[in-house]
């Protein structure tokens, strides 16, 4: 039953009409979440001892830094989805979420250059967090720009998904950057693991602002694989159903 | 055997591929005193990062069109079919350009660096992370050429260069650490272990990337 849902959701057509479906919700669900949870941070915390106001960027800073490496992540998963079960979907999936995932990253790297000079006194440090960040910026550049050199598409998300794979190397040396080497970037607030170091006032909503923006994000991938779907199936009868 | 053989001719007759990138590592390093007023102390300043960073560009310019000319004449197709493993013989073909191009180039790296700061145990330790920094830049190149096989070397360095970015983290590190004096064996174990998970991995994607260029 599993595999007959895989395989009827891994359908282009299935996908397209179910998320068709959800997106308003989410969209809707998401904003009223994050600008709640913006004007909760904003207005109603009280100030870092430490930081004062400044601290009120996590509010973006965090969601976009979480977002970053997570859409990588869920694409490296795509590619290999892709490799090894030849699913279409999940190709179209790969090069929808490389240009969001290199807006949340550009979001998460200006949010901590701005956060940075007033608790730094520097805008910008090489240190290992930063600097590995940086990279998978230009890692996402780097995924769009190779795709776009190719005009035979299944070419292009064959190669594009062996670079996906290859890239996640990065992912963990973003995560344990701040353990590994000494750096100015103070290590993860909240961990899976250990009790949250950040006041319950400041953490509540950071969770909402996270939820929100990542369902905002979720809204960014869909319209962007309904774009590629439209463009990659525009012969398909069904599309003109659709269109 | 017999592949080793040919790939060794088959690079050693194209004079240009295997000379060019050890001129254009030579030229960096003899541009490098030209450009700050050459006192001793201000030449050792910088000396170690315009290495890294001569290696870098002498191992991209080394991976130029290792797949290109293979890919043009169909020799890479007949290659695909042959009886031995292709991973293999992509990784023989890396190992080949390693010892005609990075075996010299780390050569002259303790050469200048000898010549720069006249340290001879220090100019020693540079060779094991010369040779290890750029069989590891060889095959992320490699990486990026084959993945922009026949679009150019510009693409494929722009793809590559970010994953190069933290060997050059950890190879600026070791200098530090060996110039001050404190433990820096935890830097060549970094990067050996780095270098062995990338020999094997490396050419067994590359062989199937470029199966992709191939179908």
């Amino acid at each position: 039953m599993i595999k007959k849902f895989i395989h009827q959701f891994a359908s282009p057509k299935t996908y397209l009409f179910q998320v068709e479906r959800a997106y308003k919700f989410i969209l809707f669900f998401s904003l009223v979440v994050y600008i709640v949870s913006l004007i909760w941070g904003l207005f109603f915390t009280q100030e870092d001892f430490i930081q004062g106001n400044s601290f009120r960027i996590i509010y973006l800073h965090v969601p976009a830094s979480f977002l970053s490496q997570s859409l990588y992540v869920s694409m490296a998963l795509a590619s290999f989805v892709y490799i090894v079960w030849r699913v279409k979907l999940a190709a179209y999936l790969v090069i929808s979420i490389a240009p969001i995932g290199a807006l949340t990253t550009f979001i998460a790297l200006t949010s901590g250059s701005i956060w940075g000079i007033p608790t730094w006194g520097t805008w910008w440090q090489w240190d290992a967090r930063i600097t590995s960040t940086l990279i998978l910026f230009i890692m996402y550049l780097g995924l769009i720009s190779l795709h776009s050199s190719f005009s035979n598409y299944e070419k292009a998300d064959k190669l594009l998904s062996w670079l996906a794979i290859v890239g996640a190397i990065n992912i963990p040396i973003i995560k344990k950057s701040v353990d590994w080497w000494s750096t100015l970037h103070q290590p993860a607030s909240i961990t899976l693991t250990d009790k949250p170091s950040i006041d319950p006032s400041m953490l509540y909503p950071l969770i909402g602002s996270m939820i929100g923006f990542f369902g905002i994000i979720i809204c960014l991938v869909i319209i962007s694989s309904k774009y590629q779907i439209l463009i990659r199936e525009k012969n398909k009868s069904w599309i003109k159903e659709y269109v | 055997m017999k592949y080793l053989g040919l790939e060794l001719l088959k690079l050693r007759k194209k004079t240009r591929s295997w000379l060019g990138p050890i001129l254009v590592f030579w030229l960096i390093m003899i541009a490098y005193p030209l450009t700050i007023e050459a006192s001793q102390e201000n030449l050792e300043i910088g000396f170690f990062s315009v290495l890294w960073i001569a290696i870098l560009l002498s191992m991209m310019f080394a991976t130029e069109d290792i797949f290109t000319e293979d890919y043009n004449d169909g020799t890479l197709e007949q290659t695909l079919i042959n009886d031995t493993s292709f991973a293999y013989q992509v990784a023989l073909k890396v190992m080949i350009h390693w010892l005609l191009i990075g075996i010299p180039i780390s050569l002259l790296s303790f050469i200048f660096s000898l010549g720069t700061n006249g340290n001879l145990s220090l100019s020693l330790l540079i060779l094991p992370f010369a040779m290890m920094s750029s069989y590891i830049f060889l095959n992320l190149f490699v990486l990026g050429n084959a993945l922009s096989l026949n679009k150019g070397s510009v693409l494929g360095a722009i793809i590559t260069l970010p994953m190069a970015l933290p060997v050059l983290i950890v190879l600026g590190k070791s200098i530090t650490a060996i110039q001050l004096e404190i433990n820096y064996s935890g830097f060549i174990f970094l990067l050996l272990g780095s270098l062995s998970i990338i020999i094997v991995s490396v050419p067994i994607v590359v062989s199937y990337i470029i199966k992709a260029h191939l179908e």
